[in-house]
């Protein structure tokens, strides 16, 4: 129960209250934080986080502005649970086996040989549909969000560039943990080929697929493989410079993953298979972001 | 008599036809919230170095950033108070007015103005240094008049 109480079950005060301030998907996406220098609050209470984004101190304000948040979450009409369920869904195939294999690890430097038994790397053509599915899920969320139509590509575009906070390093995490380490410094290319030569079949095998392809404008696979086609030419040129802009390197990126997972270079396809079945910095931050705009929105509606 | 009773028969038939008129197009002005993009003209334009950029559009909500120099300064929002009508309540002890309409603050970054009984007008600092003073002129910058016509 927080401070200002509402504390109904899954309201979006308790999705925050939920999130982890520790383990491996804090400290992978902590590991990113040269990339958006201190630009990051991992929140994980709600009450904390109205205050930091408000900064407002009275609690009667702080109370309508929580209970106007709540409110709009709760009210499916608006989008915001859609949102959710396309971050969360995104996210979570193998979780559960990453979970139940992690217990009890946390407390030291975690070597990625005794986990090698949980782990097998994907295949290329399995890698880059996950990226480029999380990437069309961005989109999908952004437009649930913030109202606008689901081939906003333009004004996608235009908001990518302009990410802040959680939704810039989740940018930054699918770019590096779903592209550059398992892809290589090509991925955008590799992603674009592998994309190219698809087949609609090839496609609704895909787990990640099935999680979210009702959320994907079309009426079959065939036109949905059309629209993931389209969104991840018009977002290409953003994923290159945003690599090139911040001098991302798959070396840069690993050294930093090394402050708590042991890894030899060598092993970079396991390391991007760990990072994979032991996080969700999607739902994580997507969380965080959801209750960024619910935040943002409320206080000007009270 | 008959005469003078006729004539109040014909009245109270007319008046309730009226009122039933009255309550029918009641009825059909209240559709719910409005639509997000209407707001959007009513926003005051890019001006003095900084940006309107819009951001979230809902049923009832239209919101931008006001950014200088690729910063965000403040947020400009519209809601419509249809389904939110306690924020309508700070209004009413209120004396002060921007542009002709009731006024109030919201917390203490916020000035937001009240409009045909309906539409709430917010500007929010989102950086200290976009004062009280400066909500206001940014508030003036709207087309109140024309929101107040949005039906």
């Amino acid at each position: 129960m927080g401070l200002f109480g509402f504390g109904e079950k899954e309201s979006i005060a308790d999705l925050i209250s939920g999130l982890s301030s520790s383990g491996i998907t804090v400290l992978s996406l902590k590991s990113l934080d040269f990339i958006v220098p201190g630009g990051w609050n991992n929140y994980t209470n709600f009450d904390e986080m109205l205050r930091a984004l408000t900064r407002e101190t009275d609690d009667a304000f702080l109370q309508s502005v929580k209970k106007r948040a709540i409110d709009l979450y709760n009210d499916k009409s608006q989008g915001y649970q859609t949102a959710m369920k396309i971050y969360s869904r995104v996210d979570t195939a193998d979780k559960a086996l990453g979970a139940a294999a992690l217990t009890d690890k946390l407390s030291e430097k975690i070597s990625l040989l005794s986990f090698m038994k949980y782990l097998t790397p994907k295949a290329d053509t399995a890698q880059a549909i996950d990226l480029v599915l999380k990437m069309i899920s961005e989109l999908l969320a952004f437009t649930k969000i913030n109202g606008i139509p689901g081939d906003s590509f333009t004004d996608f575009l235009a908001a990518l560039k302009d990410y802040s906070g959680e939704s810039k390093i989740r940018m930054a995490a699918l770019l590096c943990f779903d592209g550059l380490i398992p892809l290589g410094p090509d991925f955008v290319r590799r992603g674009m080929d592998i994309l190219g030569g698809l087949r609609p079949s090839e496609l609704s095998k895909n787990k990640t697929f099935s999680a979210i392809s009702e959320y994907i404008p079309g009426a079959n696979a065939d036109s949905k493989l059309s629209f993931i086609r389209t969104g991840f030419d018009a977002v290409k040129d953003w994923m290159s410079g945003f690599i090139s802009q911040n001098n991302l390197s798959a070396n840069k990126v690993v050294s930093n993953l090394k402050q708590y997972v042991d890894v030899s270079d060598d092993k970079l396809d396991y390391l991007a298979a760990f990072v994979d079945v032991f996080t969700n910095y999607f739902e994580h931050t997507g969380t965080q972001t959801l209750a960024v705009r619910l935040i943002e929105r409320a206080v000007n509606e009270v | 008599m008959t005469n003078f009773r006729g004539k109040w028969f014909v009245i109270v038939l007319a008046v309730l036809f009226a009122l039933s008129a009255c309550g029918k197009s009641e009825e059909s002005q209240q559709p719910g919230p409005a639509a997000g993009g209407e707001f959007n003209k009513f926003f005051p334009k890019s001006a003095d170095g900084f940006d309107v950029v819009f951001t979230q559009e809902k049923a009832g909500m239209a919101q931008a950033k006001l950014k200088k120099e690729g910063k965000d300064a403040a947020m400009l929002t519209i809601a419509d108070l249809t389904g939110n009508p306690d924020a309508a309540g700070k209004f009413k002890g209120s004396t002060a007015a921007i542009a002709g309409y009731p006024a109030a603050d919201s917390g203490s970054m916020g000035t937001a103005v009240l409009v045909a009984d309906r539409f709430q007008v917010q500007v929010r600092s989102t950086d200290s240094s976009f004062t009280e003073n400066d909500r206001r002129l940014w508030l003036e910058r709207f087309d109140f008049n024309g929101l107040a016509k949005l039906k």
